[in-house]
């Protein structure tokens, strides 16, 4: 057990991506009670989008505002055009999320179209590596998790001091009432939107980094985030954050010393057990009945 | 021969004839035969998908896991030299019984989670499918043999698989069509269209959801059975979570909750991909734009959207009836109501009940008796804990442990909510609370078939669902409204469909939550009469209710709570003079001593 360190720490690293992108769905859900399964995808395709006009002369740090930028349209554009009609209701949570499995099943079938089926290069953002604990870790990583923790810095930030973010939390308790103090549920719901598939391009950004851009580059990633997510509860962005991680190290630990063959089983398995003690999550508020 | 069952034969018949047609005749070429047979197998899978949305309100993202089941049974047993049949029993039985373990679970979670629990499943399989190479063959796939029945002399060619799968589609259409008609069916729609309600009426809601998602997953195992024989190949790419989307997509774009939906749905993904067969992102645009389009715009799929169209149209669910309700007499009420329950025996005994919310002491140490066969009003301001008090009845609160509550000398609060029921304990909702998608006399006939076991211990001759439910319809004068859903309704015809359902779960302890409240003076008189018919048969009535006059004036006895606390209780007449009572419950107001009218009860209220 002696590398159990290095096993934690890149766990760590791993778990920068989940919880990103269970911060996303996070946002994403307390402001629209929709599960965005397309949010990986939306990712994806801004990413695409980003690395064309990387390799027409764009610089990486442009690259990224970019991908961040179209991604949180195309969520705007999302909301606006596919959620907001259906209205409101209990009944509508899977049916939107059924409607963001179609229009992730669109964005990649896009993605085939717009760039082919096979992976294309994508520039490292730093060379080289460091040794923690043992370990080799690549400084491209060690960015990505550290612009992760900026980034989620910045959403936590965003919602506890700016009046618009303490605006947003009040919305997502209790959205009747916070239509009758003035505020725009509209706005709300597209800046939720914007900031949540912003997440999602910051995350797949720097998989395509660690590896090369694909069409399937959040697939696994995005399990893994909804783990989290399961972990935490589907209300609470911290929550969200911590299972995020906890699920990079879960994994980690589990591939290490357990099986490298059954991850997804094994952090399934750990996840169903934890809900079956606490089905609304560890941190999520419990949705009450109404009796 | 009924209507269904000449349907059902004729089916059956239609499924042999195209069986043979395309099997033995050989009546169609090799890739129309692939075609049938694909469809089949698709049409299965989405069928026990539709079957749990539509039913349940369950959506499955991990059918592809149950499937998978059986398509390698089918693999591993046909080597061993296993018949079909037996292939079959036994994949269903595994299926089955995986299912409704992972079934009872649903009742823990949302909607929400569940789906996405059962995608992790679909995730999982894929991982055991790829690691367990004994049974698997792993990612190379795994050879199927040849299928041996019992019923023939030598094993069916590959060529003639299509006869399996075209036979089992038509037998899992039949047990569709049969699941939604039956008594199961109708269960499960009221567990998903109102949980609490349900309980009351004695439906245990995860035990319900277990079986629903046992035989939807039994099914499913039998897609996988014909797709092993058809393909007699099973390339593990067929149960990837892409798969359990694509079960999704033919549910969404058929129509949940309809078999006939499921085969369009099935023709849907089937077609898609085969007519798009060199570019993959062909058919996942038209996968995710014709999801898309139909929940934006249709909502519930086609085949409901052309349904409740031609229902709307056709209009013949529409209460035939001038609105003008019969005048109910409390002696009709009385013999009707001697005929479908027992008289209450036992005293109902409230004894310390005490209930805290975090801090907040909601109930405490009330005590009082509900006599068998008397009625009793419980009233109190806004905020006294009165629901608290019928959630405590009901089993949904939790009350401290000091509180006992007792019928005769059985431990109420030992019982279930949905034990409850079985002991001759009812209750009405205030704001009705009937199944939105079950029609006010399936509504009865499903209540009724719930209480058969309570009706029988206590030799009440009459018994029969059907005729339970239509003695209720006519005796409340609803049956004009016999086929019509809840929605349709008037709210006052809704709450007489629930005192109906309560009649029918043969309660003879009835607690009643504002039965008054949103009523026109008219609906007030009527249940005025069905509250003192109910009570001359001997039914114990609990009446919860802000309308106080009307309290006063059909109670032996009423209870005044304020602030969680037993003010007073007593006959009404002591009641009404009590100055205790007036100071903490009407303020100011100066009661009349004669019956008000009931407008000015509603002032009661503020």
């Amino acid at each position: 057990m002696g590398d159990l360190p290095a096993v934690i720490i890149s766990g760590l690293v791993s778990g920068s991506t989940y919880a990103l992108l269970a911060l996303g769905i996070v946002i994403i859900f307390r402001s629209t009670d929709t599960v965005n399964f397309a949010i990986g995808d939306i990712g994806t395709l801004a990413v695409f989008v980003a690395g064309t006009l990387m390799s027409a002369g764009l610089p990486v740090a442009a690259g990224l505002l970019a991908a961040i930028a179209a991604a949180g349209l195309i969520g705007v554009v999302t909301e606006r055009a596919l959620i907001r009609p259906l209205g409101h209701g209990k009944n509508l949570l899977f049916v939107a999320l059924v409607i963001t499995i179609g229009l992730g099943l669109l964005i990649h079938a896009g993605i085939f179209v717009g760039w082919g089926t096979r992976p294309r290069p994508f520039p490292v953002l730093v060379g080289g590596t460091v040794s923690v604990f043992g370990i080799a870790l690549a400084w491209n990583k060690i960015l990505a998790a550290a612009i992760a923790l900026a980034a989620m810095a910045g959403v936590a930030w965003f919602f506890k001091k700016t009046p618009f973010g303490i605006a947003m939390r009040a919305t997502a308790d209790d959205p009747g009432a916070a239509r009758m103090i003035g505020i725009n549920a509209g706005r709300v719901s597209a800046i939720a939107w914007f900031v949540g598939c912003g997440m999602a391009a910051i995350a797949a950004f720097f998989l395509a980094a660690d590896s090369a851009l694909s069409p399937n580059l959040t697939l696994s990633a995005l399990f893994r985030a909804f783990a989290g997510v399961f972990l935490g509860g589907l209300t609470s962005m911290s929550g969200a954050v911590i299972g995020g991680f906890v699920i990079g190290i879960l994994d980690n630990v589990a591939g290490r010393y357990v099986s490298a063959s059954f991850r997804d089983t094994i952090v399934f398995a750990v996840i169903v057990l934890v809900l079956f003690i606490r089905p609304s999550g560890v941190l999520g508020a419990g949705r009450k009945e109404r009796v | 021969m009924n209507a269904a069952l000449l349907r059902r034969v004729l089916i059956a018949l239609a499924g042999i004839a195209l069986a043979l047609a395309v099997g033995p005749f050989k009546l169609v070429g090799d890739y129309t035969q692939f075609i049938i047979a694909s469809l089949a197998f698709a049409f299965i899978a989405v069928l026990s998908v539709n079957m749990l949305a539509g039913l349940c309100g369950i959506w499955s993202m991990g059918h592809s896991a149950y499937v998978a089941i059986g398509a390698y049974m089918a693999a591993n047993l046909t080597l061993l030299g296993v018949p079909v049949e037996a292939i079959i029993v036994a994949s269903m039985v595994t299926a089955g019984l995986l299912g409704f373990i992972l079934g009872l679970s649903a009742g823990r979670f949302s909607v929400l989670y569940f789906g996405l629990l059962t995608m992790a499943l679909a995730l999982v399989a894929t991982e055991v499918i790829g690691r367990w190479t004994a049974v698997t063959g792993g990612d190379d796939g795994k050879k199927v043999g040849r299928a041996i029945s019992i019923f023939l002399p030598q094993p069916i060619e590959s060529k003639n698989a299509v006869v399996i799968c075209v036979l089992l589609a038509t037998a899992v259409y039949l047990i569709g069509d049969a699941v939604h008609g039956s008594r199961f069916g109708r269960r499960w729609l009221a567990v998903k269209g109102q949980r609490i309600a349900s309980m009351a009426m004695g439906l245990r809601p995860h035990v319900e959801n277990a079986t629903a998602f046992g035989l939807s997953a039994a099914l499913a195992s039998l897609s996988g059975i014909g797709m092993a024989f058809a393909i007699a190949f099973i390339d593990p790419v067929a149960f990837s979570l892409d798969t359990s989307v694509t079960m999704i997509v033919g549910t969404v774009v058929g129509g949940i909750g309809s078999s006939v939906g499921a085969l369009l749905g099935a023709g849907f993904i089937t077609a898609v991909p085969e007519l798009a067969r060199d570019a993959r992102a062909v058919s996942d645009f038209v996968y995710g734009g014709a999801m898309i389009a139909v929940l934006l715009w249709l909502g519930q799929g086609i085949v409901p959207a052309i349904r409740s169209k031609v229902r709307e149209v056709r209009g013949r669910h529409r209460p035939k009836t001038d609105g003008q309700r019969k005048a109910v007499d409390a002696a009709a009420i009385s013999a009707l109501v001697s005929q479908l329950l027992p008289a209450a025996q036992q005293t109902l005994s409230l004894k310390h009940v005490s209930v805290q919310f975090s801090g907040l002491r909601a109930l405490d140490d009330v005590s009082f008796d509900l006599p068998a066969g008397k009625a009793v009003g419980l009233i109190g301001p806004n905020g006294a804990g009165k629901t608290t008090l019928l959630n405590v009845l009901s089993g949904f609160y939790q009350p401290l442990k000091e509180t006992s509550v007792t019928l005769g000398d059985v431990n109420v609060l030992a019982t279930s909510p949905s034990g409850r029921a079985a002991l001759g304990i009812g209750r009405t909702f205030q704001h009705a609370e009937l199944f939105p998608e079950l029609t006010i006399r399936e509504m009865l006939v499903t209540a009724a078939g719930l209480a058969q076991p309570l009706r029988k211990r206590h030799n009440i001759g009459l018994n029969a669902p059907d005729a339970v439910a239509d003695l209720i319809l006519d005796g409340l004068d609803l049956r004009p409204y016999g086929d019509s859903l809840p929605a349709e309704l008037p709210f006052g015809v809704q709450k007489v469909a629930d005192i109906g359902r309560v009649l029918a779960i043969g309660a003879s302890v009835v607690s009643m939550d504002e039965p008054f409240s949103g009523l026109d003076e008219q609906e007030c008189a009527e249940l005025r009469a069905i509250l003192r018919g109910m009570r001359s048969a001997g039914v114990s009535i609990l009446i919860i209710d802000h309308a106080v006059q009307e309290v006063l004036d059909i109670c032996d006895n009423v209870v005044v709570l304020d602030f969680g606390r037993l003010l007073a209780s007593g006959e009404p007449e002591m009641i009404r003079r009590s100055p205790e009572v007036r100071k903490a419950y009407f303020g100011s107001m100066q009661l009349a001593g004669e019956p008000a009218p009931a407008k000015t009860t509603e002032h009661a209220n503020g």
